[in-house]
């Protein structure tokens, strides 16, 4: 018979015993300040990332690192560094399946149900922080799939905003490198794109379902006219924010969201302590926070 | 038990000798482990474990596995010193809890039961390590047994809830409203049987009859709201029966988040997500030591 697996206690000490307490240091530093956490299993990417670091200012140590990143005179620009190093590459389409999932399965079905009650057949997305287009394409090509069925007699909006011109100069070219589409299953990449050289175009079916705007999420008087969203997204965006200017932006958020609506941030970024009105909600894999209705439902149909 | 669920489930388990028993040593065992450790015997121990060569052999071989070693341990006595109290309580229940699963032909994913098991064993240690409630080590153990009657209905009706897992993976929902559905009654229900047949210490079982219903817990209301969050948090996380179940969980609404508060008032300040991802690094550890230990 094989042995049954043993006590917790000891892995945990082990991996505490395997990594430098300088990086446990510097985990909890970047969860502290930008909200993005790594567990355990991501210490050596995180290691890597910050070795990078350690090598562009020829420092010796990770230990060094750690004070520059804590004492030094440029340390707030030096954990955008890092954040850099952290998030660099990471945008694809298809980039968070959960959170995809949990949108069309769970998140979607519920709130279409509950306006359908008051004979509202519109929904309104919004993609905060749209970088070079990558999610909100990725949005269009999910609701595309459902507007036969699921969205039948629905009129449904995609709207994207970035800050940065070149971005969304690229949003609205919709030509991605392979590096875009490597989670993008072969379904999709025969249906919605077409080749171009080495790259992938978007056909116009998907490109007409976005709008690009250029907003700044620190302008105030604009991001007031951002309203009526059933569902927002804004992924590693935020981390670079500091505590007041993202409980403000975050405010604003939740005030774009209709009651009801859902608000992602990235796969492992929290919002714990920054915001009393949102309820952190979990889904398969995916967290997210939700803006109350104004009486909420007794649940008596609670999972269990 | 309502009247309608107790006559369902006796219908099937007519003879709970059907059951494994519990093997002769684990009753005395637990007791003498149970006791406070100033009153714990060694030799008496020692002389119980002795009884069983497989839980000797276990022992023996865990003391002196790469993880306590320092020399060679050779006796039954310097096992016991070496792994202590906790860990012995551990052993004896992963070991006995391996051996009564069906050998062959489960009606569940045996690899999905045991990272389930022992997933939720760990999460519910953690946190309640995380809150500072008493004794984490026992509430590993209510984690590790809090679907006891999974293999109860696995045992005395293979064919049924083979075809009730399947809908449940089928329609995306839990085993638990599965059962409810498709049996009339839930492995809480049988597991109680089983537990109350095998007089477990009262945590325990009110763990097994709980865990999914914790508002009813009359007794041992803190353990069983760990162990639910701690059983949602595993079937959110990678840790469940090997499928997604389509669900919302919000921690803060859920009934077993306010009998917590009660026991625990700074509750409120516990970061949920980030523990949320510390799990993700248990969840592949557990996979790995579920992989070894199994060879699945």
């Amino acid at each position: 018979m094989p042995g049954p697996p043993t006590v917790a206690d000891e892995q945990s000490e082990r991996a505490a015993e395997r990594t430098d307490p300088t990086l446990i240091r510097i985990r909890d530093l970047v969860y502290k300040v930008c909200g993005i956490y790594m567990p355990d299993n991501k210490f050596y990417f995180l290691n890597d990332r910050c070795d990078r670091r350690v090598k562009t200012l020829k420092m010796d140590s990770l230990r060094a690192y750690y004070d520059a990143l804590t004492l030094g005179a440029d340390r707030e620009a030096e954990i955008r560094n890092l954040l850099n190093e952290i998030t660099v590459g990471e945008t694809c389409f298809f980039r968070s399946p959960q959170q995809l999932s949990a949108l069309r399965k769970i998140i979607l079905p519920k709130i279409m149900e509950a306006k359908k009650k008051l004979s509202f057949t519109r929904l309104k997305i919004w993609s905060a922080g749209s970088s070079t287009g990558e999610e909100p394409y990725t949005l269009a090509m999910m609701l595309l799939e459902d507007s036969a069925t699921m969205l039948k007699d629905w009129k449904w909006e995609i709207n994207a905003t970035d800050l940065n011109d070149h971005s969304l100069a690229k949003c609205k070219e919709g030509v991605y490198p392979g590096y875009a589409v490597r989670n993008t299953e072969p379904y999709y990449l025969q249906k919605y794109f077409r080749p171009d050289g080495q790259n992938f175009a978007l056909v116009p079916e998907v490109k007409s379902r976005v709008t690009f705007t250029r907003l700044n999420l620190h302008d105030e008087s604009k991001m007031l006219f951002m309203k009526g969203y059933d569902v927002i997204f804004c992924a590693n965006v935020l981390i670079y924010f500091d505590g007041t200017s993202k409980r403000r932006t975050v405010h604003h958020f939740y005030n774009g969201l209709m009651p009801g609506g859902y608000f992602f941030v990235g796969a492992s970024e929290s919002l714990y302590g920054v915001s009393e009105e949102f309820r952190l909600v979990h889904f398969p894999g995916a967290t997210a926070y939700y803006h109350p209705l104004l009486r909420e439902e007794v649940a008596d149909e609670r999972p269990r | 038990m309502s009247a309608p669920v107790d006559e369902a489930l006796r219908s099937r388990v007519k003879n709970l000798d059907a059951m494994p028993a519990m093997p002769a040593i684990l009753g005395p065992l637990i007791e003498c482990l149970d006791l406070p450790p100033e009153q714990i015997e060694i030799e008496k121990i020692t002389e119980l474990i002795a009884r069983d060569k497989s839980i000797a052999a276990q022992c023996l071989r865990m003391a002196n596995s790469a993880l306590f070693s320092r020399a060679s341990v050779q006796t039954i006595r310097g096992a016991v010193v070496t792994l202590g109290a906790m860990r012995l309580r551990d052993i004896l229940w992963s070991s006995f809890l391996v051996r009564m699963a069906p050998k062959s032909n489960w009606p569940l994913n045996p690899t999905a039961f045991w990272e389930h098991s022992f997933g939720c064993a760990l999460v519910s240690q953690q946190l309640a390590k995380k809150i500072a409630l008493p004794d984490p080590e026992k509430i590993y153990l209510c984690g590790l047994l809090h679907d006891l009657g999974e293999l109860v209905n696995s045992m005395l009706m293979p064919a049924e809830f083979k075809a009730t897992a399947e809908r449940a993976v089928l329609e995306s929902i839990s085993l638990y409203d599965a059962e409810k559905q498709s049996l009339g009654f839930t492995h809480c229900d049988s597991g109680k049987l089983l537990a109350d047949h095998w007089r477990l210490p009262a945590d325990i079982r009110n763990v097994i009859e709980f865990h999914h219903t914790p508002e009813q817990a009359t007794e041992s209301a803190a353990v069983v709201a760990v162990v639910n969050l701690s059983d949602f948090l595993c079937r959110l996380r990678g840790m469940g029966y090997g499928y997604d179940e389509l669900c919302e969980v919000d921690f803060h609404q859920a009934p077993a988040w306010n009998l917590l508060q009660k026991a625990v008032p700074h509750l409120a300040e516990l970061d949920v997500a980030r523990f949320t991802f510390e799990l993700d690094a248990e969840a592949e550890e557990i996979r790995q030591l579920v992989a070894s230990a199994f060879q699945t």
